[in-house]
């Protein structure tokens, strides 16, 4: 029993850090209708810069995040203005061709200028647990869902409480009615993408401490979150939400009582068993189509 | 077209050509040989991704599928892996078609994520099934078995000879009307399915048909490494080099993936030879990428067609006023309609009363009143003929959030009728029109046609069934040529339709004979986005009319077309109806209405606020209120 709890707590424990990371995703999806595939790659990178800032200043992974969600939140937004900008209007999979690409290149640079080999950052707390009766609980983890869970929530404010969250949330519900009442549609997406990407700066900290990443890890890593917005229904944040705990409950109960190898695997059935019941996700839901 | 397969043919022949003149190089036998297989897969991945549209970035799964499958059936059966290799297409056929079939349903961008998280699930089962698959250790297969004199020249041969029936097997799909009906998934997947394409089965068969030669390339790719591993037979890197092949070369072309997939091959061994490591060669295949999709997204191929096209301009006739205006006489070949007509529905009396609607509405005269005398039953008092109305719309209704579009809206459209549906914009017309045709599946009520339930029918089930219909705002397939959109919709789901040629001869006199018919038929070899809005629209007319439907409904056919076109629009709905077409028209031109249709439905708010015919309807004391308008003067009606 405390066995099982354990792998609840810890499925929502990592399902949490999940779902900041595809919520950025989701959010990007959902305003710019472009699957960011490089976002596996912002992940590392992000990561890897981490990795770097911890060795050299002995900076906290975690709160690293301070600088690194600032840093990606700029980078996403040049990105998006001088790169990304320029396929809007195309086909929808030019975007997922063109953003293939920058995770190419990303890749490429980390193996130049990193080299082609396993890092992890081990802080003090790395191999320490908090324990409440039987369970126990990796630092890290929590630290890393903490930070999570609090970025997430100041993602919901923003969007929510604030003028560029409305205008956000108006130009993923209709673009051109957004632009008719004034909110500017590249201003509106670049900020999307920016927040998005920053989201990726918070989440590769925190990935720097809980798993051992090199860098061509970004293809496991995009293909999880890709799932998780698949899962959940593209586009859908809480969907989101609700495929990420999934995503953590299958890898860590399945690693409970199956083995580690099969627990991507396992989720990736789920995945599929879900679709075969609901093709357009579990928050899916299909817009109207003959008034765009 | 017949230039570059003339370029093709005398490439072929230096291909195999070269290990008799220079047959003492190994090396760039084996570079070609490698440049060979990514062709094929490359050419593949065309069919799903370049014709239908829909990426896979996890295509080199099926090369390591094909691998793994001749190799554990050679280990236990002893027989060698390359008389194997046919059945690695097999299972990577199998394996598509299952996958497939779970996520090609929807539209969109699951597709492309799936194909991602498939090749990295085949890379863990193939790392940890050990019992097949041997594991992380991998499978060491014998060596070839023929002299070493040979070198990898059989090896070599072996893949070109797949390389042409791949791009022969690419070529035919391109023919036939499953390859029109990919081009028109990736072009309006909505659309495709309005005029009679199963898009779902079209997008699974065409999965499981770019995956067949790369599985079978698979096997022989085993047998020519003598050795597989799970990271090796299923790397992302394998995906990567298929994908920039094709784009660099051309997406949906027939040659330009085979055209990039010798680019990169040398680029790829270059970067390998020159650039020191692997880890430089993904920056640079990245950069690549990057760059193509930025500054060249059709391909090297398209664009120096296209260029090519500009220097050599075929002579056109841009305007074809006179032929539009001409008024021909009009000969519409009718050839599935009775078999229609006399099936379940008592097939006498509805025949009495087609020939009794038609007559009344004379095809010659454009003068208003013809239809206002008909005494066509108005909807309202219910049928008052023995025969059942084609359509019946009960009791519907279709929620967009907090928004009723379609509010338990009653329609009925009897037989031989041109029915009218007017309203105010946002009153669910076309909402209807979606619901009716299956664009969108409805909240509740029951939609009947011919007696027969629709509204749980998929889209091109109920174009098979006989209805069709063209948008409010032109879909035309605009890449396609005006005689390709015409011939494009397919009038039954069967296999046999499905893989006939795509333009028959007689299918296209057909065409020509409906583009006839719109005064269009100078314009067949055109560009299709390149006609005028309203010469679009009367394609449209004509691609609707090719699936023989026995009810058209048209959103909106006069906006945007200029008077004089338009009176050749009326004077063909009119003819067929005559001919025993029945249409559902919805139109804000009142004029037109009052004088084209009868009886008139009035929409407002979602639901059917009044009906009868036009002359009841322009002084209707509701219908004022609620759209023309208290400053609506009847004779307003007789202003064109």
């Amino acid at each position: 029993m405390a066995q099982f709890v354990q792998a609840l707590a810890l499925g929502v424990l990592i399902g949490g850090i999940y779902a900041l990371m595809a919520g950025g995703l989701t959010l990007i999806f959902g305003v710019l209708r472009i699957v960011n595939i490089a976002q596996g790659a912002f992940l590392i990178l992000v990561a890897t810069f981490t990795w770097w800032l911890w060795r050299a200043t002995g900076l906290d992974p975690i709160l690293a995040s301070v600088i690194t969600a600032p840093l990606m939140f700029g980078a996403g937004w040049v990105l998006y203005r001088y790169v990304v900008v320029r396929i809007r209007g195309q086909a929808a999979s030019m975007s997922v061709l063109l953003t293939f690409g920058i995770a190419l290149v990303i890749e490429g640079v980390l193996n130049i200028v990193t080299g082609n080999r396993f890092r992890s950052a081990t802080p003090a707390y790395f191999e320490q647990s908090f324990r409440i009766g039987d369970i126990l609980l990796p630092k890290a983890q929590v630290y890393g869902f903490l930070a999570a869970v609090v970025v997430l929530g100041g993602l919901y404010l923003v969007l929510t409480r604030t003028w560029a969250g409305r205008a956000i949330r108006a130009t993923s519900q209709n673009p051109s009615a957004a632009a008719l009442v004034g909110i500017g549609a590249t201003a509106t997406a670049a900020l999307a993408f920016a927040l998005g990407s920053a989201s990726a700066g918070v989440g590769g900290s925190i990935l720097s401490v809980l798993y051992p990443f090199f860098p061509a890890s970004h293809y496991d890593w995009i293909s999880r979150l890709l799932g998780i917005v698949v899962l959940g229904g593209m586009g859908s944040l809480p969907g989101a939400l609700a495929g990420a705990l999934i995503l953590g409950l299958a890898e860590t109960l399945t690693a409970t009582y199956g083995s580690l190898q099969w627990s991507t695997l396992v989720f990736y059935l789920v995945i599929m068993a879900v679709l075969l019941v609901r093709p357009q996700g579990l928050f899916g839901a299909r817009l109207r189509e003959d008034a765009a | 077209m017949r230039r570059s397969h003339l370029i093709a043919g005398i490439g072929l022949l230096a291909l195999i050509l070269y290990p008799v003149i220079n047959p003492w190089q190994p090396y760039p036998q084996g570079v070609m040989l490698i440049a060979f297989l990514l062709a094929i897969q490359a050419t593949s991945w065309n069919i799903i991704s370049g014709y239908a549209g829909y990426i896979s970035l996890g295509h080199s799964m099926f090369l390591g599928l094909g691998s793994y499958t001749a190799a554990i059936i050679a280990l236990h059966t002893g027989v060698n892996p390359l008389w194997m290799a046919p059945l690695g297409g097999v299972t990577a056929v199998v394996i598509a078609i299952v996958f497939g079939s779970v996520v090609l349903r929807t539209r969109g961008h699951a597709f492309v994520i799936i194909t991602i998280a498939l090749l990295l699930s085949a890379q863990i089962v193939a790392t940890n099934w050990d019992g097949l698959t041997n594991g992380s250790d991998g499978i060491t297969l014998e060596l070839p078995f023929w002299s070493s004199d040979f070198q990898n020249i059989p090896f070599y041969y072996a893949f070109l000879l797949l390389l042409v029936l791949t791009v022969l097997f690419s070529a035919w799909i391109a023919r036939t009307k499953f390859g029109t009906g990919l081009i028109a998934i990736r072009e309006d997947e909505g659309k495709a399915a309005a005029i009679g394409v199963n898009t779902t089965v079209f997008k699974i068969l065409a999965y499981g048909a770019s995956s067949f030669f790369i599985g079978v390339a698979g096997g022989v790719y085993a047998y020519y490494q003598t050795f597989l591993n799970p990271v090796g037979a299923f790397a992302i890197l394998g995906s990567v080099l298929i994908v920039l092949s094709a784009l660099l070369g051309g997406r949906g072309s027939l040659y330009g993936p085979v055209i990039g997939a010798f680019i990169v091959s040398l680029i790829n061994e270059a970067a390998t030879v020159y650039g020191g490591s692997t880890q430089s060669r993904v920056l640079i295949l990245g950069l690549i990428l990057v760059a193509v999709v930025l500054f060249l997204p059709a391909g090297l191929l398209p664009t120096v067609q296209a260029a090519w096209r500009k220097r050599h301009p075929v002579e056109t006739e841009y305007t074809d006023q006179t032929g539009a205006l001409s008024h021909q006489p009009v000969a519409i070949v009718r050839d599935r309609l009775p078999s229609a007509s006399s099936g379940p529905a008592g097939s006498l009396s509805s025949a009495g009363s087609l020939s009794s609607a038609g007559s009344l509405s004379s095809a010659g005269s454009l003068s208003s009143a013809g239809p206002l005398s008909s005494s066509a039953p108005l909807s309202s008092a219910g049928p008052l003929s023995s025969s059942a109305p084609l359509l019946e719309v009960r009791g519907v209704t279709k929620r967009f959030g907090g928004l009723v579009a379609v509010d338990n809206a009653d329609l009925t459209v009897e037989r031989g009728s041109i029915t009218a549906l007017i309203g105010p914009n946002g009153s669910g017309k076309t909402t209807l029109f979606n619901l009716i045709t299956g664009n969108m599946p409805l909240d509740s009520g029951t939609i009947t046609f011919n007696g027969k339930r629709i509204d749980k029918l998929a889209p091109w089930t109920r174009g098979h069934l006989g209805l069709g219909r063209t948008f409010q705002v032109t879909r035309l397939f605009k890449d396609m040529t005006v005689l390709q959109n015409v011939v494009a919709p397919l009038p039954d789901g069967r296999l046999r339709t499905m893989f006939a040629d795509a333009v028959s001869g007689a299918e296209a006199a057909r065409a020509r004979d409906l583009l006839g018919i719109v005064g269009l038929a100078r314009f067949a070899d055109q560009r299709a986005g390149d006609l005028s809005y309203g010469q679009q629209k009367l394609v449209e007319l004509a691609q609707v009319l090719m699936l023989s439907p026995e009810l058209i409904l048209l959103d909106e056919p006069a906006g945007g077309v200029n008077p004089s076109l338009l009176g050749r629009l009326t004077g063909v709905i009119r003819e067929l109806n005559q001919a025993g077409v029945t249409f559902l028209v919805v139109e804000h031109n009142i004029p037109l209405v009052l004088d084209l249709c009868d009886p008139v439905h009035v929409f407002a708010r979602g639901t059917c606020i009044a009906s009868g015919p036009p002359a009841l309807i322009r002084e209707d004391p509701v219908v004022l209120d609620a759209y023309l308008g208290d400053d609506w003067r009847p004779q307003d009606a007789h202003a064109q």
